[in-house]
C-alpha cells in the first residue's frame, strides 16, 4: 500500500478551493473579502504547483500574489472611501450575453479537457539551478524585457504621485495664505 | 516494500511523524515563548536596574506560566463593531505561516521537518504571508488606531523585506544553494559565513528587527502613539496568540536563519562524534541572538514613522543592492575563491558604519536650517 491516493484527493480540494474561492470573488459584495478569497485562490493554485513537482514556482506564487499583491489591493480598498456597496448593479443587464460568452468558451474547453489523455509532462522547476539557468541564459532576454517593462511601470507612478504631492502641496499653502 | 523507521510500516510512520513534527513545533514555540517573555522581562529589568519578575516560582520563573493560564482562562471577547469572520481570522492567519516556517529549521544534521531545496525561499515567503494577518487584523478591528497600526506595519514589512531578501540572496550566489542543510554544510569548522559576508549580516540583522516588530522598529505597536496598534482590540488567548505566540516564534525563526545562515547553524565542536550536540549548539547560539535583540530592545528609543522608511529606502535598499552587485561580481570574477568577496564585505561594512555619522550631520544641518526659516517670520511677527 502506497500513497498514490493521496494526490488525487489532495488535487480535489485545491481544486474545489479555487473554484469555489474564484467564484466567490466575483459573487461576493463585500470587497476585503474579495480580496482576501483571492488570496486563498493564489494559496490553492500554489498547492498544485507543489502537487506537480514545481515547488520553486510555488514559492514565488505565494511571496508576490499572497505575499504583496493581496496586501496592495487591501491598501488600496483601506485607502479609497469605502462602503461595502452593492456590485450587482453592474451585472444585472450583462446577464444574459456573459451567459452565451461563457458558454462559448467553456464547452469547447470542457471537450478539450476530457478528450485530453497525453500522459503529463515529467515535473520540472522543482529544479532550482536547472531553472536559474534557463532564466539568465535561453530566456534572458525576455527576463530582461520584463524587468524593464516593470521598471517603467514603476517610474510612471513615482512620477505620477510626486506631482500629484507638489500640486496639493502648492494648493495647501495657497490655502493657508 | 521498505520498512520504515522503528520498524513501522511507511503508510503508519508517514502520517505519525507528521503529528509528532507539528506537535514538537508547537510544544518548542509555546515553551519557547514562555521562556522568551519571561528572559525579556527579567534581561531589561537587569539592564534598568530593576528587579524584574521574582514572585511565582524561584526567580519568577514560573510568572509567565501564571500569564499563560491567565491568558487562556480570559473571556473570549469580540468588540460587537467588528469584522466576526476576520477577527477571528487574522490571529490564525498570523499564527500560522510562523508555524509553517518551523518545517525547515535545521536543528541538527538529521533533525529537521524537510530539507527543501529551496528552503530560503520557503521561508521568506512564509514571512511575506504574515502581513496578510496583520492588515487583516487591523481592518478587522473596526478602531482607528488598529487600523492605522495595522497600515504602518504593512508598510514596514514590505519596506524591509526588501533588504531582507537581498541579503539572502549574497548568501545564496555565495554557497551556491537555496537549502538550509548545504548552507550549513558549507561552513565547516571557524569558516563561518559572518566571516565571508559581514555587510549581508548587517543589513539581515538591521532588516530583521524590523521583521520581527522589535525595537527601535516597533512602529506598528507604538503605545504613545497607537495604544497598541493592531492588536488593540485583541484581548486574551486571541491577543496572545498573535503577539506572544506568533513574535517570539518569529524572532526564534530569524534568529534560526541567522545562526544558519551566517553563523554554521548547528555546527560546533564535538558535533562529528555525537550529531544529537548539534540540537544544543543551534540552540545556544540562537538563544546568543535572541538575547542580543532583547538587549537592543532595552538599550535603543523607538524610530519615528519617516525616520524608519527613509532609513530603508535611502539607507539599506541602495547600500544592500551595491552589495548584491559586489558579491556577484566577483563570485562570477574568482569563482574558486571567497577572499575578494570578504575584502569587499568588509570594506563595505566600514564604510556603511563610517557614512553613518555623515549623512546624520547632514540631515541635522538640514533641519536646523529648515527650523531657522519657519522660525524667523514668527519672530519678526511678535
Amino acid at each position: 500500500m502506497t500513497f498514490d491516493f493521496v494526490e488525487p484527493i489532495v488535487f480535489a480540494m485545491l481544486s474545489v478551493g479555487v473554484i469555489a474561492a474564484g467564484a466567490a470573488v466575483v459573487l461576493i459584495n463585500r470587497i476585503t473579502a474579495a480580496a482576501l478569497l483571492m488570496a486563498f485562490t493564489f494559496l490553492c493554485m500554489a498547492g498544485m504547483f507543489v502537487l506537480l513537482g514545481a515547488e520553486t514556482i510555488a514559492a514565488f506564487q505565494v511571496l508576490i500574489y499572497v505575499g504583496a499583491i493581496t496586501v496592495l489591493i487591501l491598501y488600496g480598498v483601506m485607502f479609497t472611501k469605502s462602503g461595502d456597496r452593492p456590485y450587482a448593479l453592474f451585472f444585472q443587464h450583462q446577464t444574459p450575453i456573459a451567459a452565451i460568452f461563457v458558454a462559448a468558451i467553456a464547452i469547447p474547453v470542457l471537450l478539450l479537457a476530457f478528450s485530453f489523455n497525453a500522459p503529463a509532462p515529467p515535473p520540472r522547476g522543482g529544479d532550482l539551478p536547472g531553472l536559474a539557468t534557463s532564466v539568465f541564459t535561453d530566456f534572458a532576454f525576455p527576463f530582461e524585457i520584463a524587468s524593464v517593462l516593470l521598471l517603467a511601470a514603476m517610474v510612471g507612478a513615482i512620477v505620477l504621485t510626486k506631482r500629484d504631492e507638489a500640486e496639493g502641496a502648492d494648493t495647501r499653502r495657497r490655502e493657508r495664505r | 516494500m521498505p520498512i520504515g523507521p522503528f520498524g513501522l510500516d511507511p503508510v503508519i510512520w508517514a502520517p505519525l511523524r507528521l503529528v509528532i513534527a507539528v506537535g514538537l513545533a508547537l510544544f518548542l514555540i509555546l515553551n519557547g515563548a514562555l521562556l522568551q517573555i519571561y528572559l525579556e522581562r527579567k534581561i531589561q529589568a537587569i539592564i534598568q536596574d530593576r528587579l524584574g519578575p521574582y514572585h511565582v516560582g524561584p526567580f519568577g520563573l514560573l510568572q509567565t506560566f501564571a500569564d499563560a493560564l491567565k491568558l487562556i482562562a480570559k473571556e473570549d471577547v469580540r468588540p460587537s463593531a467588528t469584522d466576526a469572520w476576520f477577527f477571528v481570522a487574522a490571529p490564525a492567519l498570523v499564527f500560522c505561516p510562523m508555524l509553517a516556517s518551523w518545517l525547515v529549521l535545521p536543528f541538527a544534521y538529521d533533525i529537521t521537518g524537510a530539507d527543501l531545496n529551496i528552503g530560503l525561499l520557503y521561508l521568506t515567503t512564509l514571512g511575506s504571508m504574515t502581513v496578510l494577518g496583520i492588515v487583516i487584523a487591523g481592518w478587522a478591528s473596526n478602531n482607528k488606531y488598529a487600523l492605522v497600526g495595522g497600515l504602518r506595519s504593512a508598510g514596514q514589512l514590505i519596506s524591509y523585506e526588501i533588504p531582507q531578501i537581498l541579503a539572502l540572496v549574497t548568501v545564496a550566489l555565495v554557497v551556491g544553494s537555496l537549502s538550509m542543510r548545504t548552507i550549513t554544510a558549507s561552513q565547516p569548522g571557524p569558516l563561518v559565513n559572518v566571516l565571508v559576508l559581514p555587510f549581508s549580516f548587517l543589513v539581515y540583522f538591521i532588516a530583521a528587527l524590523a521583521e520581527t516588530n522589535r525595537t527601535p522598529f516597533d512602529l506598528p505597536e507604538a503605545e504613545s502613539e497607537l495604544v497598541a496598534g493592531w492588536l488593540t482590540e485583541y484581548s486574551g488567548m486571541r491577543w496572545g496568540t498573535m503577539l506572544a505566540l506568533s513574535e517570539y516564534g518569529n524572532v526564534t525563526v530569524v534568529c534560526s536563519i541567522i545562526v544558519t545562515l551566517w553563523f554554521g547553524g548547528w555546527q560546533g565542536p564535538g558535533v562529528d562524534a555525537l550529531p544529537l550536540l548539534g540540537v544544543v549548539w543551534f540552540t545556544l547560539k540562537v538563544y546568543a541572538f535572541i538575547l542580543a535583540f532583547m538587549w537592543i530592545r532595552a538599550t535603543l528609543p523607538r524610530l519615528r514613522i519617516d525616520q524608519l522608511m527613509s532609513f530603508c529606502w535611502k539607507g539599506l535598499i541602495p547600500a544592500s543592492l551595491l552589495n548584491v552587485l559586489v558579491v556577484a561580481t566577483l563570485a562570477l570574477a574568482f569563482p574558486s575563491s571567497r577572499v575578494p568577496i570578504a575584502i569587499a564585505n568588509w570594506l563595505l561594512v566600514v564604510a556603511f558604519v563610517a557614512g553613518i555619522p555623515f549623512v546624520q550631520r547632514r540631515r541635522l544641518a538640514a533641519l536646523r536650517a529648515r527650523a531657522r526659516a519657519t522660525a524667523q517670520p514668527v519672530r519678526a511677527a511678535s
